[in-house]
């Protein structure tokens, strides 16, 4: 028995193909900023480097420089980029580098190339940066200005409670330059206790797409959770509204309504009763999950 | 320019150029300070990355011409609390500019060097709004190590603190590393001391305070709050004329979304240690606490309840998470609240905290600098006694080995009733008969009431109950043993079943069962240690 086991792992250890000789953290890092080595090798070294990027301020500052100069390729920066990145993760050891990180960052935030660009105004974004949103708020301001299309900016402002992007949002709910920036928009407003009417309005607009209304039901039952249980109501027994709509509905009430009240309602009840056996599948399931809930 | 005339409709550009302006003129310097008041009409609808940009800018301009005692402590209060590098490193930079170091100030400076090390970044002061884009200049902890070389002998209380920076430098840029060595090189220089040793250690200049009090006849009337409709935690309705007055309340105010862990979370977590003093000084019942939200709209009961709960508050009827219903601007004014909004939202705010009397008008307030659980309890409590000259009996010595009074039927009665029972006459002859041997005369004088004997055998059956609760209290059951075994003897005597003894000795015993009971030593109620004998017992 024991020598079977042992054949076993020897045909295993066979059958796996051999490992390239490790290199250090260190030796990749060099490897990685040397200008000679080809694009392939210095992308390669990029994955191996984020150990050193910390480990000196000489190493730290020639990942930075891959990072910030624009003759690099573009492939190295972003590889150059993702390490830092990686490095950062080690929040105690990066915390020494975080200031020369952030400065750099700030300062590609311009950078020609747009994935780039749009990269590094995601992580700054997270760090819930003032100056990349202040960027980001002119850009949306004022498209010429645009570093990322408007739906990312969004996007991205959107980590931040405190942007003070809510004005902007609105206006681009009014007036939107696609309807990704609008629902985009209208995610961001969804921290925005203020905007409740505006969801009102969507999520009774039979004319709007499932989806925005939908989001428009999930803001209000963050900040207004009695009033989507009324229009929730009010859509269940509207037999013109949506599928997506009545099943949303349903689910809502289901989850989150009001027990005594849900039970005592007769015509609630009956419509739910009729939508259980009518309508689309995922109405059907929803109906007959809140009519086992409630006594039916 | 008159404060007046500045408005939230001034632009950022005309906010800095107004600064400027100030700090050029000697004889409006001193509106600076004003400039950094939260509540200020300068910073209504500002978003709060430009409140950040306005407030840094005043206090850069306050680095410029002296911080004077006026704005100390809203430089004081950046490094207590802030979490914003720009912030935090224009006020480590201002208070170099205040006239003389005092030691007071390392404490602060060392705090916000252990709040921003590991959020360290570039800033720039160059121009009105200037982000770095290069870590060649300054940053929130060069700045803080710079004011820590201006303390110098003046910081050596937080000597051994700084000198763990070298041997520990965790989340310093090792660029910095020089800058710590000539901080501890500048602390350590002994030939100052005698200058600096005139100071008392930890003591602020300027009578800087972060205490508000108001004697009983300046405080402000709260007639135009008293009606404000709150929402708790439980989405239970209560105005603040409910819950507020009748008793002294602490609130503090705070709101869920706030993202700066040394504010608004850090002082609902101080709110439940709050309580657990109050408890432990048997005070719960008598003050009542509460956590009101400057974001109404947003926080919800169950976004209250959430918030509280994971911070270890104690909610219930004395204990509450609020949100005004109405919104927050009745409160604003009335409590001169330091926050202000960009819409619904806080675009900033201090640190507030205020101690009710029980007329529910504000007795005294901390602000902005964190205030100490003891120093809040010890200020309510001398809220509470206002008004009685003899300190209340439930402060002063609320301790358990005093004695209370209880209620308890008397056993006198009890034995009197089995007494009757025993010997109550069961017809007008043997009431006669009675009657001759205490020498009484005149048989159509007899009164026979035949209703008196049940009357008798319920009181009997009380005093048997009291029996039976005070031996469960003070666990001493034999004496209700005793009583029950009398009060049997009685009634077998009655129905004629246990002989002519049997009624003197259920007398017998319910007498020295209620005489037991009645001597049984009270129950003890605190103690510490004889709660803690009764819980090894139990």
């Amino acid at each position: 028995m024991a020598e079977q086991r042992k054949a076993a792992q020897r045909s295993t250890a066979a059958g796996k193909p051999k490992r390239p000789a490790q290199r250090s953290a260190r030796s990749a890092l060099l490897i990685a900023t040397d200008a000679k080595k080809t694009v392939k090798q210095r992308v390669a070294a990029m994955a191996e480097a984020p150990l050193a990027v910390c480990e000196n301020d000489a190493n730290l500052q020639a990942m930075l420089k891959v990072l910030r100069d624009n003759e690099e390729p573009v492939e190295v920066r972003l590889a150059a980029l993702q390490a830092l990145q990686a490095a950062s993760f080690s929040v105690v050891a990066f915390a020494s580098c975080r200031g020369d990180y952030i400065a750099t960052l700030r300062a590609v935030v311009e950078d020609a190339n747009p994935e780039l660009r749009q990269r590094v105004l995601g992580i700054l974004a997270r760090e819930k940066d003032g100056f990349a949103q202040q960027k980001l708020l002119e850009g949306l301001q004022d498209p010429a200005k645009a570093l990322v299309p408007p739906e990312k900016a969004l996007q991205l402002l959107s980590y931040d409670v405190h942007a003070d992007a809510y004005p902007v949002a609105r206006a681009i709910v009014s007036q939107p330059p696609n309807a990704t920036a609008r629902r985009e928009a209208l995610r961001l407003l969804a921290a925005d206790a203020s905007s409740a009417p505006l969801f009102e309005k969507i999520l009774r607009d039979k004319d709007e797409a499932p989806e925005v209304r939908q989001i428009s039901a999930a803001v209000l039952q963050a900040t207004r959770p009695e009033t989507l249980q009324a229009h929730a109501r009010e859509m269940l027994l509207d037999p013109s509204e949506q599928d997506e709509m009545q099943a949303v509905s349903l689910t809502a009430l289901a989850q989150f309504g009001n027990a005594a009240a849900l039970a005592n309602d007769a015509a609630l009840l009956h419509r739910i009763d009729q939508l259980s056996g009518e309508q689309s599948t995922r109405v059907q399931q929803s109906a007959r999950q809140f009519l086992s809930k409630y006594g039916r | 320019m008159q404060d007046g005339t500045i408005t939230g409709a001034m632009s950022e550009s005309q906010f800095a150029a107004l600064v400027d302006a100030l700090a050029t003129d000697p004889d409006r310097r001193e509106q600076l300070p004003e400039l950094l008041r939260e509540a200020h009409p300068l910073y209504n609808e500002r978003g709060a990355a430009a409140t950040v940009r306005m407030r840094g800018w005043v206090l850069l301009a306050l680095a410029r011409v002296g911080v004077s005692d006026a704005a100390l402590c809203f430089v004081l209060e950046e490094l207590d609390t802030g979490a914003d590098a720009y912030l935090v490193a224009a006020a480590a930079r201002a208070l170099r500019s205040y006239p003389s170091p005092t030691e007071g100030f390392a404490p602060f400076v060392m705090r916000a060097l252990a709040n921003i090390r590991y959020r360290d970044e570039p800033v720039s002061f160059e121009y009105y709004g200037a982000y770095a884009v290069s870590s060649t200049g300054t940053s929130p902890v060069r700045e803080l190590l710079a004011t820590l070389v201006w303390l110098g002998p003046h910081a050596r209380g937080v000597l051994h603190e700084v000198e763990s920076l070298c041997a520990h430098p965790c989340g310093l840029s090792k660029k910095l590393l020089i800058e710590v060595d000539q901080a501890v090189e500048a602390i350590r220089k002994h030939d100052q001391v005698g200058e600096a040793g005139a100071d008392t250690c930890c003591t602020l200049p300027g009578g800087l305070r972060n205490m508000l009090s108001w004697t009983r006849r300046s405080r402000r009337s709260c007639e135009p709050i008293q009606h404000t409709v709150f929402e708790d935690h439980e989405g239970v309705s209560i105005t603040f004329k409910e819950f507020f007055q009748g008793h002294p309340s602490i609130v503090v105010f705070f709101y869920t979304r706030c993202d700066n862990p040394l504010k608004c979370s850090l002082t609902v977590t101080k709110l439940a240690r709050l309580q657990k003093l109050l408890e432990a000084r048997g005070l719960v019942d008598q003050i009542h606490t509460a956590a009101i939200t400057y974001d109404p709209e947003f926080d919800l009961p169950e976004r209250l309840r959430g918030y509280g709960q994971n911070r270890g508050v104690r909610m219930d009827a004395r204990h509450r998470m609020l949100r005004a219903t109405n919104g927050v601007n009745t409160l604003r004014s009335h409590f001169k609240l330091g926050v202000n909004f960009i819409e619904s939202l806080v675009n900033r705010h201090r640190i507030e905290l205020y101690i009710l009397d029980a007329e529910g008008r504000i007795a005294t307030s901390f602000e902005r600098i964190h205030w100490d659980e003891e120093q809040v309890v010890d200020r309510t409590i001398e809220v509470l006694q206002e008004g009685s000259d003899e300190p209340s009996p439930v402060v002063s010595l609320r301790p358990a080995d005093q004695p209370t009074r209880r209620i308890n039927a008397s056993p006198v009665l009890g034995t009197l009733a089995s007494l009757g029972v025993a010997f109550f006459p069961k017809c007008p002859v043997c009431w006669t008969a009675y009657l001759s041997v205490f020498g009484i005369v005149g048989l159509e004088k007899i009164p026979y009431s035949p209703w008196l004997q049940p009357v008798l055998v319920a009181v009997m059956l009380m005093n048997l109950a009291s029996v039976w609760c005070r031996g469960r209290s003070t666990r001493r059951m034999s004496a209700f043993y005793l009583g029950s075994a009398g009060a049997l003897a009685i009634v077998v005597s009655r129905i004629g079943l246990g002989g002519e003894h049997a009624a003197v000795w259920g007398i017998a015993l319910t007498m020295a069962g209620s005489l037991l009971s009645a001597l049984s030593p009270s129950p003890h109620r605190s103690s510490p240690a004889s709660r803690s004998s009764e819980l090894s017992h139990s």
